[in-house]
């Protein structure tokens, strides 16, 4: 654990609060297993005692500022997580006076489970190129030296050589172990839809079936809800109880929309995502 | 032969459908199985579970007399799939009925009150049957005044009984809408204004409401501003119902199950639930 | 009477078993360890934390028909699902065992759920006590052990050598092989647990049902699935129709209070709005409706949404603050 780092966030959120800058500052505290970590919301500067920052405060904390709209709050951001705020502030879900965005360089995530910590980092932050917020206000424990450590798509590649038949029982197989717990979806920040279409009746997309039929839907429709829109912190990848690898069906959209249309979520609030916009020298194939 | 599973409707058939309002059907359901069809009791309130096979399943309170056992009624208003897909039934087209489910108005415990029953919208439903009993009765109530609420007068529901209800002896009728048309010559104004207006006095009184969460606050305000006690003021809660059997846990508000111990209960029970509805 | 079986012994019965029964036992699958109808004996897994999810959807299916639609010129039929075979649950942990009787009380409670009721009476379970606790166990708080016997016909507790088998029930005792000899040595004692402030959980929950403490831990919570599909003893359910090229049918799914919608009526009508309504929902119907009605708190300590929950809402911590909350209050 950096203490230095822990205190200046705590410093920043205990003032922030005190001022009144702020009505609460969302960041991380140790988890009931004293050793992984937590989301923490603190309202007054005592509850800032409690934050933490270590390799395992994995956690996108930026979804939460969807549960608080219209109030100030600072939110402790990673760089993945940053992108987030991004994305968000270009769909107009959050406003950016409205938040305080306390951000932190960083060192890698571990992999981690309740009561477990690995020494291994997560895959996403093995092949992370970004060691520094896209936004923040405030920047904790100044900037990180990393170097990335893996090619970033070489899995990717290696799924795409893979034949359709292969590429397909493997899914299935995957999307049989969905339980439709939703915790994908709950835990992206790029969830948000008021009524997701797995939940609309009329017109009815997805039926109530825990099933490899339904599932298989649900998680291709759910994957290309976030195609061009998906900010790689892997949190649904992270949560998931079965362990359904839904990064490579993220991170083969993330890699298509980078292909075909140079664009990479969430790295710049003004850039909408390439399927929210339409140029004009877009001009498909079969239109020629 | 009863159902072997809980969850296996009984199977009925569509007798008639009646356009009562733009979105609301009465629908006219015969049970197919004769002994069930005899078998079948409840009382005014409670509700049963209608199939449109392929669709699904919805609550509904029933709203013929428990003496009409040809005929269950039930009007249905046009909000979502199920109802729907039940408002597209033919008549001779097969349905599924399950129930009846929860408790009922105790009537029998207002014998000799004077009854005041308000309805909004497709809250007259549950009441039609209250509404028909008393007049079943009549001699056994004092004084019957139903307010009948409605957003236009096109919407306001079982307007073919309102003759004989308007005639019944010792009882009125008074019809609002929210909003008039050119031949309304009736009131223009909602219901707790009209209750406030009325000012059914609270003495040895009853009221029954039924309605739109919004209209059921406000309205039973004004009772309690009239003087009415907790205990006079009698209403169905509503929630998310699926099995009707307490079993799937969706419609408890607090430690009450809608679809057993409710829907009907009255204010001060209400009061003393955990979960405010 | 104690008998004793070689780990082969075990492996030949089960196999035996599997001749007449479906045999639902703990199998690897991938990472993890989860309950699956097994097609032969030596994927059984003996060796094996608390699986993936519990063994209830033998009895609550994630999703089953529960009748079909049969359209004969224009007479219609409902045919429910049939219970096929008798079948045998091996490996589950008495904690496991436990959620299985609990879920009895609604399910069982007339009018019984039919398909719950007949999978029940024909399913034997041979239980498997722990012989070591993980630190999120927390079962001997909540009414069960690691050595309980009482909610399995079978319990076997892996030994020197071996397995000590206790017959429980008479359906256990038919069930056993024949020929396996006396045991007369000591039962391995099982492992010592921390224990969680259950005492006055009931009461607490109703003192402190309007308490902003709910707000303030519904915070973080994600409101997923998680912790009420790894739940032995989470059974809210849903049931939808499928038409589908001209088949239809009745589904029953799981569901859970804590999803979008869940209390949501068709007249867009909503008792719970807010996250601490929702997350209290899942708290309260644990630990103060289901015990109201039915006696027992409805959670076995089995530790698997603590284990699970992606932002470590815990159960056990939950709990220990209704006390520390209620104490203040009171002032004591």
């Amino acid at each position: 654990m950096d203490k230095e780092l822990i205190q200046q966030i705590r410093d920043k959120a205990r003032n922030l609060l005190k001022e009144g800058t702020v009505e609460g500052v969302i960041g991380y505290e140790r988890a009931s297993d004293d050793l992984t970590s937590r989301p923490l919301f603190a309202y007054s500067p005592s509850d800032t005692e409690r934050l933490i920052f270590d390799e395992t405060c994995a956690h996108n904390l930026v979804k939460y500022l969807l549960d608080k709209k219209g109030k100030k709050i600072a939110v402790v951001v990673k760089p993945c997580d940053s992108r987030a705020i991004n994305l968000l502030l270009n769909e107009g879900q959050i406003e950016r006076d409205n938040v305080f965005i306390i951000g932190v360089g960083c060192p890698g995530m571990v992999e981690t489970n309740w009561n477990h910590k690995s020494e291994t980092l997560q895959a996403k932050c093995r092949t992370c190129q970004l060691f520094k917020p896209v936004v923040y206000d405030f920047l904790a424990g100044g900037e990180i030296e990393r170097q990335a450590e893996e090619e970033t798509y070489s899995d990717i590649t290696e799924e795409e050589a893979k034949s359709v038949a292969t590429r397909r029982e493997f899914w299935l197989e995957q999307f049989g172990r969905c339980i439709r717990c939703y915790a994908c979806r709950q835990v992206c920040p790029g969830c948000y839809c008021p009524v997701c279409f797995a939940e609309r009746l009329d017109p009815l997309w997805v039926g109530i079936r825990i099933a490899p039929e339904e599932n298989d839907m649900w998680q291709t429709i759910r994957s290309f809800h976030l195609a061009g829109r998906c900010i790689g912190c892997n949190e649904c990848e992270r949560v998931c109880p079965v362990d359904i690898p839904l990064s490579l069906l993220n991170r083969k959209l993330e890699k298509d929309v980078k292909e075909l249309f140079a664009f990479q979520a969430g790295l710049d609030p003004e850039e909408a995502p390439p399927f929210a916009t339409f140029k004009k020298e877009e001009v498909m194939e079969f239109e020629k | 032969m009863g159902p072997e599973s809980p969850f296996t409707p009984y199977l009925a058939t569509l007798k008639t459908a009646t356009q009562l309002t733009p979105d609301i059907k009465l629908l006219s359901v015969e049970l197919e199985d004769p002994d069930i069809k005899a078998g079948f009791d409840y009382k005014p309130g409670q509700f049963a579970l209608l199939s449109a096979f392929g669709e699904g399943e919805a609550p509904f309170g029933i709203v013929s007399l428990p003496l009409q056992k040809d005929g269950l009624e039930f009007a249905v208003r046009r909000i979502g799939t199920v109802t729907r897909a039940l408002q597209e039934l033919e008549p001779g087209d097969t349905l599924g009925v399950r129930g009846p489910f929860g408790n009922y108005f105790p009537l029998e415990d207002y014998v000799g009150k004077n009854m005041i029953v308000i309805g909004g919208g497709i809250g007259m439903a549950p009441l039609r049957p209250v509404i028909n009993s008393i007049l079943e009765q009549r001699d056994d109530y004092k004084e019957l005044l139903i307010i009948n609420g409605a957003r236009t007068p096109q919407d306001l529901v079982f307007q073919p009984e309102f003759p004989t209800w308007m005639e019944a002896p010792g009882t009125k009728l008074e019809l609002t809408v929210d909003r008039g048309d050119e031949e309304w010559k009736g009131r223009v104004a909602l219901v707790p204004d009209v209750v406030k207006e009325l000012a059914p006095s609270p003495g040895n009184a009853i009221a029954i409401v039924c309605g739109p969460p919004i209209m059921i606050r406000f309205t039973l305000a004004r009772l309690r501003d009239l003087g009415y006690k907790d205990n006079q003021i009698v209403t169905t809660l509503e929630a998310k119902m699926k099995c009707g059997l307490g079993k799937c846990a969706r419609c408890n508000i607090g430690e009450k199950y809608v679809c057993q111990d409710g829907p009907v209960f009255n204010l001060e029970q209400i009061s003393q639930f955990l979960e405010q509805p | 009477m104690n008998l004793f079986a070689s780990k082969d012994d075990v492996i030949r019965w089960l196999g035996e078993l599997l001749k007449e029964h479906v045999v639902i036992a703990p199998v690897r699958v991938q990472e993890q360890t989860t309950f699956q109808p097994i097609s032969q004996v030596e994927d059984v897994v003996f060796d094996f934390n608390n699986t993936a999810l519990s063994p209830k959807g033998w009895f609550l299916p994630p999703t089953e028909t529960l009748f079909s639609v049969q359209r004969d010129d224009g007479k219609v039929e409902l045919v429910p699902t049939k219970v096929e075979r008798d079948a045998v649950i091996f490996g589950l942990h008495p904690c496991d065992a436990r959620g299985i009787a609990l879920m009895d009380s609604p399910f069982l409670q007339e009018p019984s759920d039919a398909l719950y009721r007949e999978r029940r009476s024909r399913t034997a379970l041979i239980g498997l006590a722990c012989r070591q606790a993980q630190p999120e166990c927390f079962c001997t708080s909540m009414g069960s052990a690691p050595d309980d016997p009482s909610n399995v016909d079978i319990l076997l507790t892996e030994g020197e050598d071996g397995y000590i088998v206790q017959a429980v029930t008479e359906k256990g005792k038919a069930l056993l092989p024949k020929g396996l000899a006396e045991y007369k040595g000591k039962v391995p004692a099982p492992p010592k647990l921390e224990a969680v402030p259950t005492k006055e959980v009931v009461s607490a929950m109703r003192e402190l049902f309007n308490d902003p403490y709910w707000e303030q831990v519904a915070d973080r919570c994600l409101h997923c699935n998680i912790c009420a599909y790894v739940c032995p003893t989470c059974y809210c359910f849903d049931m939808r129709d499928y038409a589908d090229k001209g088949k239809v049918e009745r589904v029953r799914s799981w569901e859970s209070c804590q999803s979008p919608g869940f209390s949501l009526t068709a007249g867009g009508y909503d008792p719970r709005t807010t996250k601490g309504e929702r997350l209290r929902q899942r708290f309260c119907h644990k630990l103060l409706y289901f015990p109201e009605q039915f006696q027992d708190v409805a959670c076995v300590g089995c530790g698997r949404c603590v284990r699970d929950c992606p932002v470590n809402i815990d159960i056990r911590e939950v709990i220990s603050n209704l006390k520390q909350v209620t104490e203040a209050k009171s002032g004591s």
